[in-house]
This record gives C-alpha cells, sequence and structure tokens, in this order.
C-alpha cells in the first residue's frame, strides 16, 4: 500500500463516551491535496492522532507514506509535518526560539524556508509564542511544518485565525513549494471553501464514517441533482440514488452517478424531468450529512455508502 | 493569459481552464506558437492544485490543441483542429443537441434558436479582429 500516502482500514477509536471514528477506510494518493471535510465533531482529529500515533485506535490500522501506524511512529513523523487543531507550542519561547528547538528533531530542515516564510508570512520573530494573536500563532505553526522537508503535511484546521490576505499567501506556498515538488497535503477543515479551492481530492466524514471519497473534479463530474414530477413515480433508492426530498408530485434526487440515463429511465416511466443540474460541494455535503442523519436516526432509506469514482 | 476560476461552481476546475483557453484561442487572443504559462506557474496564480492544471494541459493536448515539448513548455499547436471533419463535428454533437433541447423547453423557435448561435458566431468574430488590430495578425 506504499503507493499511498495514507492508508487506513476499519478504524476505530472509542472513548468512554464516544464513537470518535467508526470504520475509517482511507486512501489518500501520494502527490495529492487531500481535503478531509467534516462537521465539527464528526471525527477528524481523532483520525489524524491515530496516523500520528498520538492516539491508539481501538481496532483497525492503516500507514503513512508506507510505514504501519503505531508500529513505525519514529519513521512516520521524521516525514511528516503536523499542525495541530489547537496550535499550541511553549507560550514562554519567541518563533525564533521555537525554530531551533525544533530544527534539531528533523534530519530535512531547512534554514532557508524559515527565512522565506517568515517574511512572506509576516511572523514576529522575536514575540513570546504567548503575546501572540491566534493568527501568529497559527501562522508560527504553518512555518514550522513547511520548514521540515516533510513528504506529508497533516495540517489540522490550518486556517484558523488567518486573514484573507494570508491565507492566500499561504495557499499560493503548499502549491507552489510543497504540492509542485510532488508531497502531499492532508488538510482537515470545517470550512469547505477553504480547501474546495486547493484540493484535488476530497473525503467527507460524519459520524467517524466516510460519506464520499473520490477526486473532487470527478465528483463534480458526475453528481448531478435531478428533479422530476410525476404522479405514482417508483420509490427509487439505491447506493447511487438518493431520494432528498418529496413535495407534492415533486421528487428531488441527488444521483451520484449516470444522472442522464436515471432522468432517461424517469421519463420513460411517465415522469416529467424539470432539472438536472450540477452540484457545488457545498450542496453535496449538505445533502449528504442530511441525509446520513435522517437515516441514523431511523428513518426511511438506507445509509449512504461512501462511493469510490473511477480513476479516469 | 488571465484564467480565472470558481472553485464553488459545480464546474470541475480542469473544465473551466479548457474552457477558457479554447476560448482565448477561438477569439484569438492566443495563436499558434503562444507560450502557456507552465503548470506550476499557473497553478501558483490560481491558487489550485498542480494535478488539476496538469489534467486540464493533458486533455487540451490529446484534443490536438496545446502541444508541450518534452522537459519543456506547452504552446498552443501550429493547426489546432487537424482533425477529420467528421471528428470535429462527432465533438460538436452534443452542445448542439442541448442547445435544441433547452432552446425548445424555453419554448424558443428553431429561428430565434439559430439566430441567437448566429450572434455567438458574430460576437466571437468581432472579438477575433479586435485581437487582430492589437498587431496580431488574425487566424
Amino acid at each position: 500500500m506504499s503507493d499511498m500516502a495514507i492508508w487506513t482500514e476499519k478504524l476505530v477509536k472509542i472513548y468512554p463516551d464516544v464513537r470518535a471514528v467508526d470504520g475509517l477506510n482511507l486512501n489518500v494518493p501520494r502527490g495529492v491535496v487531500y481535503g478531509f471535510l467534516g462537521r465539527n465533531g464528526a471525527g477528524k482529529s481523532s483520525t489524524i492522532r491515530i496516523l500520528l500515533g498520538l492516539a491508539r485506535a481501538t481496532e483497525g490500522h492503516g500507514t503513512v507514506l508506507g510505514f504501519p501506524i503505531g508500529r513505525e511512529q519514529v519513521a512516520i513523523l521524521e516525514r511528516t509535518a503536523y499542525v495541530s487543531e489547537s496550535k499550541t507550542l511553549y507560550g514562554n519561547l519567541t518563533p525564533r526560539e521555537l525554530v531551533r528547538f525544533t530544527r534539531g528533531f528533523y534530519p530535512n530542515w531547512s534554514e532557508q524556508a524559515v527565512r522565506k516564510y517568515s517574511q512572506l508570512l509576516e511572523i514576529p520573530m522575536d514575540r513570546h509564542f504567548s503575546k501572540l494573536s491566534q493568527g501568529n500563532r497559527t501562522k508560527v505553526c504553518l512555518l514550522l511544518a513547511l520548514s521540515q522537508g516533510a513528504d506529508l503535511l497533516i495540517l489540522d484546521e490550518p486556517a484558523t485565525g488567518l486573514d484573507p490576505v494570508v491565507l492566500d499567501e499561504f495557499l499560493r506556498i503548499l502549491v507552489q513549494d510543497v504540492v509542485s515538488e510532488g508531497k502531499t497535503v492532508f488538510i482537515s477543515s470545517h470550512q469547505l471553501s477553504d480547501v474546495e479551492q486547493i484540493a484535488d481530492w476530497v473525503g467527507l466524514i460524519d459520524h467517524g464514517k466516510l460519506l464520499l471519497e473520490a477526486r473532487l473534479d470527478d465528483i463534480k463530474s458526475e453528481f448531478r441533482f435531478v428533479t422530476v414530477a410525476g404522479n405514482g413515480l417508483p420509490q427509487i433508492q439505491s447506493s447511487e440514488v438518493l431520494l432528498l426530498a418529496s413535495e407534492g408530485s415533486f421528487q428531488k434526487y441527488l444521483v451520484k452517478k449516470d444522472a442522464d440515463a436515471f432522468a432517461a429511465q424517469l421519463s420513460r416511466q411517465g415522469a416529467t424531468v424539470a432539472e438536472v443540474s450540477p452540484m457545488s460541494l457545498r450542496e453535496i455535503f449538505l445533502a449528504l450529512v442530511r441525509k446520513e442523519e435522517t437515516c441514523t436516526s431511523g428513518n426511511v432509506g438506507e445509509i449512504a455508502e461512501a462511493v469510490s469514482l473511477p480513476l479516469s | 493569459m488571465l484564467l480565472h476560476v470558481n472553485p464553488a461552481s459545480g464546474v470541475p476546475t480542469y473544465l473551466q481552464i479548457e474552457t477558457q483557453v479554447k476560448h482565448y484561442i477561438a477569439a484569438g487572443a492566443l495563436t499558434p506558437g503562444d507560450a502557456l504559462p507552465s503548470v506550476r506557474q499557473l497553478a501558483s496564480d490560481l491558487r489550485i492544485s498542480t494535478n488539476t492544471v496538469a489534467r486540464a494541459y493533458q486533455d487540451l493536448e490529446r484534443d490536438g490543441i496545446l502541444r508541450t515539448i518534452p522537459g519543456g513548455r506547452t504552446y498552443v499547436a501550429e493547426n489546432p483542429g487537424s482533425f477529420l471533419k467528421a471528428e470535429r463535428v462527432r465533438r460538436l454533437r452534443p452542445y448542439a443537441r442541448q442547445i435544441a433541447v433547452e432552446g425548445t423547453q424555453l419554448r424558443l423557435d428553431p429561428r430565434e434558436i439559430m439566430q441567437l448561435v448566429q450572434q455567438e458566431l458574430d460576437a466571437l468574430e468581432e472579438e477575433h479582429e479586435r485581437y487582430g488590430n492589437l498587431d496580431r495578425k488574425a487566424r
């Protein structure tokens, strides 16, 4: 599985009060920007902590850069840069001191990168970390991550506190200096718009399960809203077709594949196809998460399965 | 070359790039032999993954619209559309069908639909002439 930057199989993490990760299968190819998207509490940070060996999985297994999780932790951490959700570092050190403290751990550390990014991100290098604003704390964490020469960057909510200009600059750095070099970036976020621009792969997680994992452009090519009108239409529900809403003689579906064929089929059965329209990631996310919630609360329909679209 | 992408739209980003490049070529803003920005450059300008730009360039190359010198830059191909007439017609047909379907659904009569298409062709021609006047040989 070493052609994957991150690979997990049936990963489970049970805390006393919650099943944080619930049978998660991740496939993150090398060299992509992967957006790991989900609501607050969906299990994103728990998953990341397991990947890095900061928490132990209750069940399941996986690899990071080809190294087994939980067994080859040093090898993984040497090659992986991690920005945590909390963005806390030693408060009584300055960014400059934090750089000196951190660089010894990483064989590929670059002082040139420190100089370049501390300027581009406008980081006050000589003020105590505890005195920095939230945005500047985030920037220091990103600086340390970018300077490690890592093959994989795992960024947990990296946009916290960043103003739009700095965020834009950070995205430019990521593309130009990290992704262009064939490195893998794994970004977790609940802000779809932060990630949608730069990601070429997305995984949508909810209640510790993956609802969808695919190339973003493939999702946009395939997923369609189909709205039809007609009386006595058959109740269609499959892993490819979700009935989202039904109102009077109107039905609205989310179709994951071959939407035109689906519309043609309904049309042959006497329905009027009002619209087949593309969906934004935001719309897909809302539809899948809401569907999942009505399902788990015991209503009609089946649980949305994570679909994988074929690579073209 | 000024490209713009809207990541929040439902249209795949690589398709947005392809459409704009084709438009620039059709309008004469890009002519055969013109160099395009490198994958890395365009990706960092647009803040999108290099993989997305590479995909758009590969599609355009496959269609004979762009040409990449191995290990080097990407150019507008010398004779884009060198495909056989039949193949070009085959590629355009789905769009023609879509115009026919949408137009009919909006209760426009055939003459009005044809008129619209003609207007778009005229607009493109006009744009082409404007670029031609900008010290460039049209076509």
